[in-house]
């Protein structure tokens, strides 16, 4: 069920009037949300709801099992229950989105042709992001940050419909306390959250479409075809683009979650305005790189020991972090390519550059970076960098209002936060009814200020 | 009992959000009143996405909702802001789109059987050996950097994943230009979402192309309305009729000119297995109509894109035996290598023709 639909509009409508009447009766209101959750997501595909479960199930029961050694200090059960915790939801994650990958590889390896059975299995919508969820419990649970939930607590937290396909990463240290106690109903942020959701589907369905279906599509789909003007804008296009889906997700996400008393952490702080690539990976998907840092970083050793150290754990973050995206080389150069550039700038005295200096080449680098994420192949990817370093031919795509457009999104990321809150803060002034017709008038602008069909958010197929 | 908490006193409330809320009924109230300015509003485009549905109880719904609503926001004068937009944006308005394609032709067909699962196709077709080995004997199609050859390429979005490759492919002799038209979720069942012959007349009479390539067939698996506004239904006899005269239609205005060529590309094997075998009866009717025409050539993609054991396979293995992705992973669209397959094999199709060879000889 996407978002910006009319299905998804019934729906919610059905499941913030059960929210709020069920939320005095614990049980049925987990109950009510987890079912909710699952219909959800059973809209894509039922079968995928058996694995949703599964993931439920199995690291709830390793997520006890660790904290039943924690308490009788068995260090050993903790160790073996997390391991296999983590093996079954890696597992998971192995069948369904990498087995394919490798086994291709290595029969290309080896060339064996189609010795290896491939299993060509339909990628389910979101597992990259609950298993995440699903590590980061039993993780915090061995590290004796979190206590044990309660099974229907825990079915809640890693169903919650509004994160469940594409985030953000949510913690169970975050979730456990507004699951377990009861928001305030006479204060629900209703324009917050019309604010929210409307700028979501701004970015969505007009700025993200937009440059979608007239530049980025065309030029990727033949870069040899257009000229250099033509695809590098199509590059920094694809930049607001992928920013504008997935924020825009996101946005929506935290706006639905708010309708409902849920308040989930910021995923992304105008990324594009960072003067560095450790600045870009503070404000770029925050909930995922702060995961990797927490859960991967960090016990790779961090910043300790030697710097030929800390920078192996960099690349190597970076590159599972690449991996994580999808199974294809072009995520896992993308993932290269922020390492060593991360590499790069550990080892530079990049402070004494020009502001403007390191703006230009933190931005041009994740640009770059991008090409490889876009590309179907690293030809394709290679194409496009070609066409933009040999300069030729009319352009066939650019047009004034589509440089604007991205100059536009590119300069609103110097925006201030507190612009934007004081417009949320304007409209919460305003009384609720008339909140609701700016909603209202606001759905019918996006709509028609968007092009005709709205492709599924990017990040779904993580 | 569970404790009452304010939304901002939970975990990682940003302390510059606003901190008014209102009580969920009233916010429950609002949205609703929000909903049902926004359907008032955009009523005539949800009437217009409503009559884009496949028939059947989706659509039928859709449109008894939406079009008293319509009927409703016209009379009180409220869709004129949507419209007044759609002006604006230089747009045509929604219902303007909305034009049925009913026109009644009578087209001499290749098969006037009854049975249009013709016995003997398949034979027929391979015993042409290829519709446009004799094609360009004449002296006008003689061509050069100055007097293109010029080749379209139209049809669903299959064509977005192969029709610029095979652009650029095409392109590599300077004496031919190509074009690639796909249009999202179109075909020939729903000439009211687009009109398909239509526009291949156009570009018939704009362009006048040396060969065309179509590819339908993906949206088609629906029910059609006939010229009397009438639905016939998915694949029973009437509605095998209509789809194949709709064929045969797209088959004589891009044959109309004698000088000609079409190649009609067949669907490619699916994964969903109900998928399939709905698209092997239209590549049935593709090929009978096909194989009845002098300069239609069918191309069949089912060898193409399956394994050793005659399946669909995401991954195949190319010339010198490496496996690669041929598929996206929806089990329905081309990936960049199955783009590139299917772009050689058309290809490698004109080039059938010693004339049109001479294009990429030279």
């Amino acid at each position: 069920m996407l978002f910006p639909t009319f299905a998804f509009g019934l729906f919610f409508v059905v499941v913030f009037v059960l929210n709020w009447l069920t939320r005095p009766h614990p049980i049925v209101w987990r109950v009510v949300i987890f079912g909710s959750s699952l219909f959800f997501y059973g809209w894509w595909n039922w079968r995928f709801v058996i694995l949703l479960l599964w993931a439920i199930g199995s690291n709830w029961f390793a997520g006890n099992k660790i904290d039943r050694c924690r308490q009788l200090g068995l260090q050993d059960g903790i160790r073996a229950w997390t391991t296999v915790a983590i093996a079954s939801d890696l597992a998971l994650l192995g069948v369904f989105k990498y087995y394919d990958f490798f086994a291709v590889e290595l029969s290309n390896l080896l060339g064996i042709g189609t010795a290896l059975p491939l299993l060509e299995l339909t990628l389910p919508v979101g597992i990259s992001f609950f298993t995440f969820q699903a590590m980061s419990y039993v993780i915090d649970l061995r590290r004796g940050v979190i206590q044990p939930m309660k099974p229907l607590d825990f079915a809640v937290y890693l169903s919650f419909f509004p994160q469940l396909v594409a985030g953000p990463i949510v913690r169970a240290s975050e979730m456990a306390p507004q699951i377990a106690n009861r928001p305030d109903p006479r204060q629900v942020p209703s324009a917050e959250a019309f604010h929210l959701i409307l700028r979501g589907l701004f970015k969505k369905v007009v700025v993200s479409s937009w440059l979608a279906s007239n530049l980025v599509e065309d030029v990727f789909a033949d870069p040899e075809a257009h000229s250099g003007l033509d695809a590098l804008f199509a590059v920094y296009g694809y930049a607001i683009q992928i920013y504008a889906d997935f924020s825009g997700y996101t946005d929506i996400a935290i706006g639905v979650a708010l309708l409902l008393g849920f308040r989930f952490p910021l995923n992304f702080d105008r990324p594009y305005r960072a003067l560095s690539l450790r600045d870009f990976w503070r404000r770029w998907h925050i909930t995922l790189s702060s995961w990797l840092r927490d859960y991967l970083y960090i016990p790779l050793g961090g910043n300790r020991g030697q710097t030929a150290d800390l920078y192996r754990n960099l690349l190597i973050t970076m590159l599972l972090g690449g991996l994580w995206h999808g199974s294809t080389w072009n995520f896992v150069i993308w993932g290269a390519i922020h390492g060593v550039a991360l590499v790069i700038e550990r080892s530079l005295p990049i402070h004494r550059i020009h502001p403007l200096g390191r703006w230009v080449i933190t931005f041009h680098v994740v640009c770059f970076a991008w090409v490889f994420f876009r590309a179907d192949s690293f030809s394709g990817a290679w194409e496009v960098l070609s066409a933009i370093a040999t300069p030729s031919g009319d352009t066939k795509q650019l047009n004034v209002g589509l440089i604007l457009l991205i100059f536009s999104a590119i300069g609103a990321q110097f925006i201030t936060k507190s612009a934007s809150a004081r417009l949320a803060s304007w409209m919460s002034s305003r009384p609720t009814l008339l909140q609701g017709i700016a909603f209202g008038i606001g759905l019918v602008a996006i709509d028609l200020l968007g092009p005709d069909g709205i492709a599924p958010f990017i990040y779904f197929q993580f | 009992m569970e404790k009452i908490i304010h939304p901002e006193s939970a975990p990682q409330a940003d302390p510059k959000s606003n901190n008014q809320g209102a009580p969920a009924g009233r916010v429950l109230i609002a949205g609703l009143v929000g909903l049902l300015v926004a359907v008032f509003l955009n009523s005539a485009a949800l009437v217009t996405d409503a009559k884009r549905l496949p028939d059947g109880a989706s659509r039928s719904l859709a449109l008894a909702i939406w079009t008293p609503i319509e009927s409703g926001a016209s009379f009180l004068g409220l869709t004129w802001p949507r419209a007044a937009g759609e002006r604006l944006l230089g747009r045509s308005e929604p219902e303007q789109s909305i034009t049925l394609f009913l026109e009644p032709t009578e087209i001499e067909t290749a098969s006037k059987e009854e049975e249009w699962l013709v016995e003997g196709v398949e034979e027929e077709q391979e015993s042409k050996n290829s519709a446009i080995v004799g094609l360009a004997e004449t002296p006008e199609s003689v061509w050069s950097s100055d007097s293109r050859f010029e080749l379209w390429v139209v049809g669903d979005s299959m064509v977005q994943f192969f029709g610029d490759t095979f652009v650029s492919l095409a392109e590599t002799s300077a004496s031919v230009q190509a074009t690639s038209e796909p249009v999202l979720a179109s075909g020939l069942s729903r000439p009211d979402y687009f009109d398909w012959p239509t526009r291949i007349a156009e570009i018939m009479t704009n362009h006048d192309p040396d060969a065309v390539i179509v590819m339908f067939g993906g949206n088609d698996a629906q029910n059609i309305r006939a010229a009397d506004g009438n639905w016939l239904e998915r694949f029973e006899d009437s509605w095998l009729q209509e789809y194949q005269r709709r064929i045969a239609r797209i088959m004589d205005l891009v044959t109309s000119d004698k000088e000609r060529i079409l190649l009609w590309v067949g669907q490619p094997p699916m994964r969903l297995q109900g998928f399939d075998q709905r698209m092997q009866l239209v590549n049935k009717l593709y090929r009978t109509e096909a194989a009845g025409r002098e300069r239609v050539q069918y191309v069949d993609l089912r060898e193409l894109f399956t394994d050793s054991s005659g399946k669909y396979a995401k991954y195949l293995p190319d010339e010198s035996g490496k496996l690669v992705d041929v598929r996206l992973s929806d089990g329905v669209h081309l990936s960049h290598w199955g783009g590139e397959w299917l772009s050689a094999l058309l290809l490698q199709e004109l080039r059938t023709s010693p004339k049109i060879n001479e294009l990429w000889d030279r």
